[in-house]
């Protein structure tokens, strides 16, 4: 599940640098186990129960699929800072057009990821079309734009009253009778699931999704070698808007409501799990069981953190150590390796 | 991971630890839809909860989402996380009135009472918080006691297609009317200060006798405040504003402004704690519940500085 050529250079390297590779690439999912343990240790009669694991998986649905396609983006050095946004208008859109009864359920379902490609389209052509220097610049003016066009249609309310059908990704519940009365898996641990196996397969065997780790490791090197990079760029935009308006569908179904509010900062949690997952700002690193593992990261200390009503204060606080310590371990790894 | 790495995680870990509370009470959550104390006005009901619940025998639990007023997601994930904990009851102040809905209605399908404080959801139970109605009926009866009966006085009023501004426009008008006062105009200002100054302008322009104005919140009262001032008729208009903001407070101290109204979000936070155990234990409780309302006069503005 990793990408183009630090792989193969490792291939070859000492056990030392075999066993960087490893902890590079499953060192988070340590951090994963011991914040386990520790919650379980701390809060034994709720941290470890069904209801409490199933929440997390219910509450990280969103963050895991906006993760997913920042991902992308940030595997080829860019950022796109506008995701919380398209998802607050895709939201909106879908029960729009759900609630509007001229739609069936099925376009009704289509909305969200639609408007969400249409949304990440723009934020490629932004970049490759109007040259724009940096993705920052592009996905911040449309994190303001988005957000302001949310809020015109909407009139700044909320439209409850999402169909079932167009609910069921995001509220459905497939029960676990033999686990107790309550249990259940939610529907969208299954749709995070299929997402993150079938972008781990795309970067790995899809002609377009090598190119995309090309361009990340290194796009003079992808452009000499006849790669299209602005039309790889404007398929990475669009994934990223898919995946941001896949997340909008869940989040309608889980609030069964499109509300004008809905991923506001989200785009920052979700930058923070790719890097604390082991991706890099500069591109061509990480993989996408890290990116889970990050998403996990986060999950796990919001969810301890409010069953030990801890203040948000404190959340906040911690959240910003995590990411900030993450990355320095990312350096002293970084470090370690050019020593060798 | 080296060992200092997981010492270190452990000593945060049981600082975390020695901060949650015993199992033996019954637990009960007060949901913010702010931070919490970085608003003085969820501070205080925060306060308030707190101290009541201890009084009462139980662990209150007064938290909010970490983005805070917006993080709509993060209210969802306080609900559940609360469900999990296994507490009895919630009070909460949704961040959104149709998105919270799914995930209380999960909390009463288990058993867990839910009830409404300051904000409410799109759904039934019960609401905690101020009945602006008897509220801005208070601030009327100021303007009755300090100004002669039959003067002519005015009502600025908010935005009038929100409730809150509706119900305080309607208790002032109550109040005003039932003193015998001559009510010559009411004028939407729609909480905006630089509206309500024009406004004052004009029906100080029509009505040169006015002498006592009701403003529907203190934005606006200081907005009359200046009008006045500029009118040079300051020492005998009587206006009394609406919030018990800080401003307010010091425009009372120094004598620009009578009165304001205040929520009591102190009272707003015990009272939502006594329903809830209440509506917990199976009583049957009101549908809505005034936490009433304090007038702010130049005796106690000191507190509301």
């Amino acid at each position: 599940m990793t990408h183009s050529d630090a792989a193969s250079q490792d291939e070859l390297a000492t056990p030392a640098a075999r066993r960087m590779q490893f902890i590079e690439k499953y060192g988070v999912f340590a951090v994963v186990v011991l914040m386990c343990l520790i919650l379980s240790a701390l809060e034994p009669d709720i941290f470890p129960t069904t209801l409490n694991l199933t929440n997390i998986l219910r509450q990280i649905a969103m963050n895991a699929l906006l993760a997913l396609g920042l991902y992308i983006v940030i595997l080829t050095a860019g950022i796109d800072l506008s995701v919380g946004s398209i998802m607050a208008l895709a939201t909106m859109l879908l029960a729009m057009a759900d609630t509007s009864g001229y739609f069936p359920w099925p376009v009704a379902l289509l909305v969200g990821p639609l408007i969400g490609i249409a949304c990440g389209m723009v934020n490629g052509l932004g970049l490759t079309v109007l040259r724009l220097p940096h993705p920052f610049i592009m996905t911040l003016g449309t994190l303001y734009t988005l957000r302001g066009i949310t809020n015109l249609v909407s009139a700044g309310r909320p439209i409850s009253g999402i169909s079932p059908e167009v609910r069921f990704l995001g509220s459905g519940e497939i029960p676990l009778p033999f686990l107790g009365e309550y249990a259940s898996v939610p529907v969208s641990a299954f749709v995070i699931l299929i997402c993150y196996f079938g972008v781990s397969y795309f970067l790995r065997k899809a002609a377009i999704g090598r190119h995309i780790v090309a361009v990340g490791g290194n796009p003079q090197a992808a452009r000499v070698s006849g790669i299209n990079v602005d039309r790889i760029l404007l398929i990475v935009y669009s994934l990223s808007g898919f995946f941001a308006g896949l997340a909008a569908l869940l989040m309608a179904g889980r609030t069964g409501a499109g509300f004008p509010n809905a991923g506001i900062g989200a785009e920052l949690d979700a930058i923070a799990a790719v890097i604390i997952g082991g991706a890099s700002f500069f591109g061509g690193r990480g993989t996408v069981l890290g990116v889970f593992a990050g998403v996990l990261v986060m999950g796990l200390l919001r969810n301890g953190l409010n069953l030990m009503d801890v203040s948000a204060f404190w959340q906040q606080t911690f959240i910003g150590m995590i990411v900030v310590g993450a990355v320095y371990i990312d350096v002293l790894r970084r470090k370690a390796g050019t020593a060798r | 991971m080296s060992r200092r790495t997981l010492t270190g995680f452990l000593a945060v870990a049981a600082v975390i630890a020695t901060t949650s509370t015993s199992l033996a009470e019954d637990k009960y959550a007060l949901i913010m839809s702010s931070l919490g104390s970085a608003n003085p006005f969820w501070g205080a009901v925060a306060q308030g909860a707190v101290d009541k619940g201890k009084e009462l025998g139980v662990d209150v639990a007064a938290v909010g989402p970490p983005g805070g007023e917006t993080d709509v997601a993060g209210q969802i994930a306080l609900v559940e996380d609360q469900i999990a904990k296994g507490v009895k009851g919630i009070a909460i102040s949704p961040a959104d009135t149709a998105a919270l809905v799914p995930a209380l209605e999960q909390a009463r399908a288990r058993g867990v009472a839910v009830i409404f404080v300051d904000k409410r959801a799109d759904m039934p139970g019960t609401y905690i918080g101020t009945d602006n109605i008897p509220a801005a009926r208070m601030g009327a009866a100021h303007i009755c006691e300090n100004v002669p009966e039959g003067s002519e006085v005015a009502i600025l009023q908010g935005i009038i297609t929100g409730t809150t501004g509706q119900h305080r426009a309607q208790g002032a008008r109550e109040g005003l009317e039932a003193c015998g006062m001559k009510i010559v105009a009411e004028q939407p200002a729609d909480w905006d200060a630089a509206k309500a100054q024009s406004a004052t302008e004009n029906i100080m322009t029509a009505n040169p006798n006015l002498k006592a104005i009701f403003s529907s919140n203190d934005g606006m009262a200081l907005g009359a405040v200046e009008a006045v001032r500029n009118a040079g008729k300051l020492d005998d208009m009587f206006i009394v504003g609406f919030d018990g903001n800080p401003g307010a407070a010091v425009a009372i101290i120094a004598g620009d402004l009578e009165a304001s109204v205040a929520q009591r979000p102190y009272q707003m936070g015990q009272i939502g704690i006594e329903s809830l155990l209440a509506l917990a234990k199976g009583d049957t409780i009101d549908e809505n519940i005034d936490t009433g309302a304090v007038l702010v006069t130049k005796e106690n503005a000191e507190e509301f500085k």
